[in-house]
């Protein structure tokens, strides 16, 4: 199968953090911030400028609320999110269905 | 992207995935406090035989398994607000857990009273309904010691159809050591790793 068979790959999610973003989300109601973060493995920073990739392209939304005194942020993945990660799921499996 | 490449993503999104499906090993308090109120609930069961004061025994019942239902809402509220996430196998443990829960309560209490059945049928049912309770949740966190456990329960209940109708429930004490009390130390168990691992 010549490469331009290949299904693309969403460049959104086409990304290490984002994609174990999106595969928590897909399996969880909601996650708070610390918990994807402690998932993950990875810093505040990397985390926060993943989110709001995700968030522009709609795949994901952000609640922002205080627990006390302390602020409190949840992620949710959208059903456009859940869509796009199918697909890609679809994409990948055409490059391991692929027979040199 | 090459087909190594694509194998190698798939199994980091199972990892994800299974990070967020692992039973917690925080668990085990559920497990260890149910289990020593349904041993307690046996005891004082027994007790009262003992000293024929028939009449108490659904008051012990009622005792011992609404300190179980407080403990399992409160420490399960903490629990979620500690976690950060809703999984939907959480979820899910929630549902079935309330469903045999309610089970537990009609067979226990609601149908003997109405006089269903004899009370020497209610350790059986009991005995079932554990057992699909935790064959479940072996399911749903896919560990095969609860899923085991639960296959004990069920040929536990299927024991006491041998057993006289007044020591039914004594069988109650090794299913219970077995079904429960075994899960929640090897969770405790995790629990404590888990913790000094964090604490390194």
């Amino acid at each position: 199968m010549p490469p331009e068979k290949f299904a693309q790959l969403d460049p959104v999610i086409h990304s290490r953090i984002r994609l174990a973003i999106l595969s928590i989300l897909i399996s969880v109601k909601e996650a708070s911030f610390n918990y994807l973060k402690d998932t993950i493995g990875t810093t505040d920073g990397n985390l926060s400028a993943s989110l709001s990739k995700l968030e522009e392209a709609g795949y994901i939304s952000i609640k922002k609320a205080f627990k006390g005194k302390k602020p409190l942020t949840t992620c949710r993945i959208s059903e456009k999110g859940t869509q796009a990660f199918s697909e890609y799921l679809k994409a990948l499996e055409s490059y391991i269905e692929f027979k040199e | 992207m090459n087909k190594i490449q694509a194998s190698e993503e798939f199994k980091f999104i199972r990892e994800m995935i299974d990070r967020t499906r692992k039973i917690t090993a925080g668990s085990w308090m559920f497990f260890l406090i149910w289990g020593i109120v349904a041993i307690l609930g046996v005891g004082g069961m027994y007790a009262l035989v003992f000293v024929e004061k028939y009449s108490w025994i659904w008051l012990n019942w009622i005792v011992f398994v609404g300190i179980g239902v407080v403990f399992s809402i409160v420490y399960g509220k903490r629990i979620e607000r500690s976690k950060g996430a809703r999984s939907y196998a959480y979820i899910a443990t929630g549902h079935v857990c309330f469903a045999c829960g309610m089970a537990f309560l009609l067979v226990g209490f609601v149908f003997p009273l109405l006089k269903l059945y004899s009370w020497g049928l209610i350790a059986i049912l009991i005995s079932l309904i554990a057992g699909i309770l935790v064959f479940s949740l072996g399911g749903i966190y896919e560990w095969n010691l609860l899923k085991w456990c639960g296959v004990i329960w069920l040929l536990g209940s299927l024991g006491m159809v041998f057993i006289h109708e007044n020591y039914r429930a004594l069988l109650f004490i090794p299913l219970i050591l077995i079904g429960y009390i075994l899960p929640a130390l090897v969770l405790r168990s995790m629990y404590k790793k888990q913790s000094e691992e964090d604490a390194s």
